[in-house]
């Protein structure tokens, strides 16, 4: 393939992945906007009416659910919820692992040792299984959820962080640090950070897929956010009671995961590529 | 002697993993600080919850009832189910053929297609096929499972009642859900023998056996698939947990009798004894598999010694 093709399929990563998620954005945040129909509150004459139906004064674009409640409204308040979740989530575990890991690389010895042991322990555990246990213990409520889900994925972040930070650590830079008698904590949060965070950002992009399906997942099973409230997993564990009578109950919300999770892995790749990274 | 030496420290790495994940599953229980309450029904009174804390041993010092467990695990005692009344490691047993199963299946039809996939990928780098093939592997990861599964139900059980939309006992009762669980695995392993592949293929070694005129066949099948065999091995070996979690979903979508259904249910049923028996579980095949990957790895690998 020419160079010129090669390029033109190099943007369209970025192009369609970014379009995929601008899509998403305006459903959810302009969408409630245009469309003001209350997602918690539906009308009972108007169970299960099918996608671009008019029913109780109102078009109901994908249609409404058993309790008469538009499924456009719901799906748009649940993304919201979903994505603020898996945000929340996303931050506590690449804080926690990049620190884990620069500390472990940097200091070597028997704290990198203890922290790559915890590393194993968490990745041989399946993670689903995990937190469906602790969330049926502590309960599914959101600020539990973004704990557990936090806690769950800082492995991976660990491993990479490690791995850089000990390539780092044999640079002059930080050998000139230490003989200025800098203290350990300001040699790596000044000096090592700056050098692994764009590469750590990246992993994080490729890591978010992974925590909107975990998210939702859990979600699917009921042990996430509770109903009424709406999350893209529990509309579609919920939908999935009726998908006989209503098919798309289960089909959009689940439309709007694959369009999240397409959009990032395109817009991640590109970056990869873009920062020339190699990601084991 | 460096074997041994080798096998043994892989050992004693794998048994420090299993003694943490058996120190997480316990402890779990005890986030609440009463485990006692968490297990007994809602109705239950004061001195019901205080007659089962008294008999389950939860008053005993934590470290105590923590060595009590771990011993029981080294024995095969997993404890009892509190909603079956027998012991939680009989259960395990009872339900891992039919998990056994629908991963083989799943991995079997998932690895060969996922290998030709990536093999006319690698081959045919940056062309049409090698676009299509990769927003083929794209979509197959952006689907969660349980939602591939219900549209399977969708389509083929209900709509075109081709097939049936659960259970378990006759080949047809297998396809959907093998197609569900596997559905993530061909993208996850056309993408890595696609790379592996493309980076064997720019090796010194395959030039030269071009220029010793083999052809194309035996170059691939003898020279670069070997070698982009290694980290198709390893991945194998880490995508085991998360199979386990895919199988718990799809499990519950086609009401598949297998260890993630009895998970499911014990989570809902608060019967932790079976949950945390299943958990241990988990992490011993993760971990035996992986223990044997290493080995395979270094058999396939002549450049790492033993």
């Amino acid at each position: 393939m020419s160079p010129r093709l090669a390029a033109s399929f190099d943007r369209a990563d970025l192009v369609v992945g970014g379009g995929l998620l601008l899509i998403v954005a305006a459903l959810s945040l302009l969408g409630p906007w245009l469309w003001p129909l209350d997602p918690l509150h539906g009308v009972l004459t108007a169970t299960f009416r099918p996608p671009f139906s008019v029913a109780a004064g109102a078009l109901h674009p994908l249609g409404t659910d058993q309790l008469g409640r538009d499924l456009f409204a719901r799906i748009a308040l649940g993304t919201l919820i979903s994505l603020s979740i898996v945000a929340f989530a996303s931050v506590i575990s690449s804080v926690l692992g990049t620190l884990l890991g620069m500390i472990a690389g940097y200091f070597g010895g028997l704290t990198e040792i203890a922290i790559m042991r915890l590393v194993d322990i968490q990745l041989a555990i399946p993670f689903v299984l995990l937190i469906l246990l602790i969330v049926s213990i502590i309960g599914p409520n959101p600020i539990n959820l973004v704990l557990v889900l936090g806690f769950s994925g800082w492995a991976i972040f660990a491993r990479v962080a490690r791995a850089r930070t000990l390539e780092i650590r044999e640079l002059e830079y930080i050998e000139s640090a230490r003989a200025l008698g800098l203290p350990h904590g300001k040699i790596i949060l000044r000096h090592v950070l700056p050098n692994i965070l764009v590469p750590q950002i990246v992993l994080l992009t490729l890591d978010l897929p992974r925590l909107i399906i975990l998210e939702s997942s859990v979600g699917f099973l009921g042990l996430g956010v509770q109903p009424p409230t709406p999350t893209l997993g529990n509309l579609i564990g919920e939908g999935r009671a009726y998908m006989l009578l209503a098919d798309w109950l289960v089909l959009y919300p689940g439309l709007v995961i694959a369009f999240l999770v397409v959009g990032i892995n395109l817009v991640g790749d590109w970056l990869v590529r873009r920062n020339a990274l190699r990601v084991e | 002697m460096k074997a041994l030496s080798y096998i043994a420290s892989r050992a004693l790495q794998a048994f420090i993993v299993l003694i943490g994940v058996s120190a997480i599953v316990f402890f779990a229980l005890f986030l609440t600080g009463d485990p006692a309450a968490l297990m007994m029904p809602p109705e239950a009174s004061k001195q019901e919850i205080a007659a089962f804390r008294e008999a389950m041993g939860f008053n005993d010092p934590i470290f105590l009832q923590y060595g009590r467990f771990l011993l029981g695990a080294l024995h095969g005692d997993l404890g009892i189910s509190l909603r079956f009344q027998r012991p939680a490691y009989d259960l395990v047993l009872e339900r891992l053929p039919a998990t056994a199963l629908l991963a083989t299946a799943a991995l079997a039809w998932s690895s060969l297609l996922g290998f030709a996939l990536g093999i006319i990928a690698a081959t045919r780098k940056n062309g049409p096929a090698d676009f299509a093939i990769r927003l083929v592997a794209l979509l197959g990861q952006a689907v969660p499972v349980f939602w591939l599964g219900l549209l399977l139900i969708i389509v083929f059980a209900l709509k075109l009642r081709l097939l049936p939309t659960g259970g378990i006992g006759t080949a047809r009762q297998l396809i959907l859900p093998a197609i569900a669980l596997g559905a993530y695995y061909i993208s996850a392993i056309t993408r890595i023998v696609r790379a592996s592949l493309i980076d064997a293929l720019a090796q010194d070694y395959v030039r030269t056996a071009r220029a010793k005129g083999l052809s194309q066949w035996r170059i691939m099948m003898r020279h670069a698939l070997r070698n982009a065999l290694i980290p198709v091995v390893t991945v194998q070996g880490m995508y085991f947990a998360s199979l386990l979690g895919g199988a718990l979903i799809t499990e519950v979508i086609f009401a598949w009798p297998g260890l993630g259904r009895l998970a499911i249910e014990s989570i809902q049923n608060k019967d932790f004894p079976v949950v945390q028996a299943v958990v241990l579980f988990a992490a011993l095949v993760f971990v035996v598999a992986n223990f044997l990957v290493d080995l395979a790895y270094a058999a396939l690998n002549p450049r790492i010694r033993l």
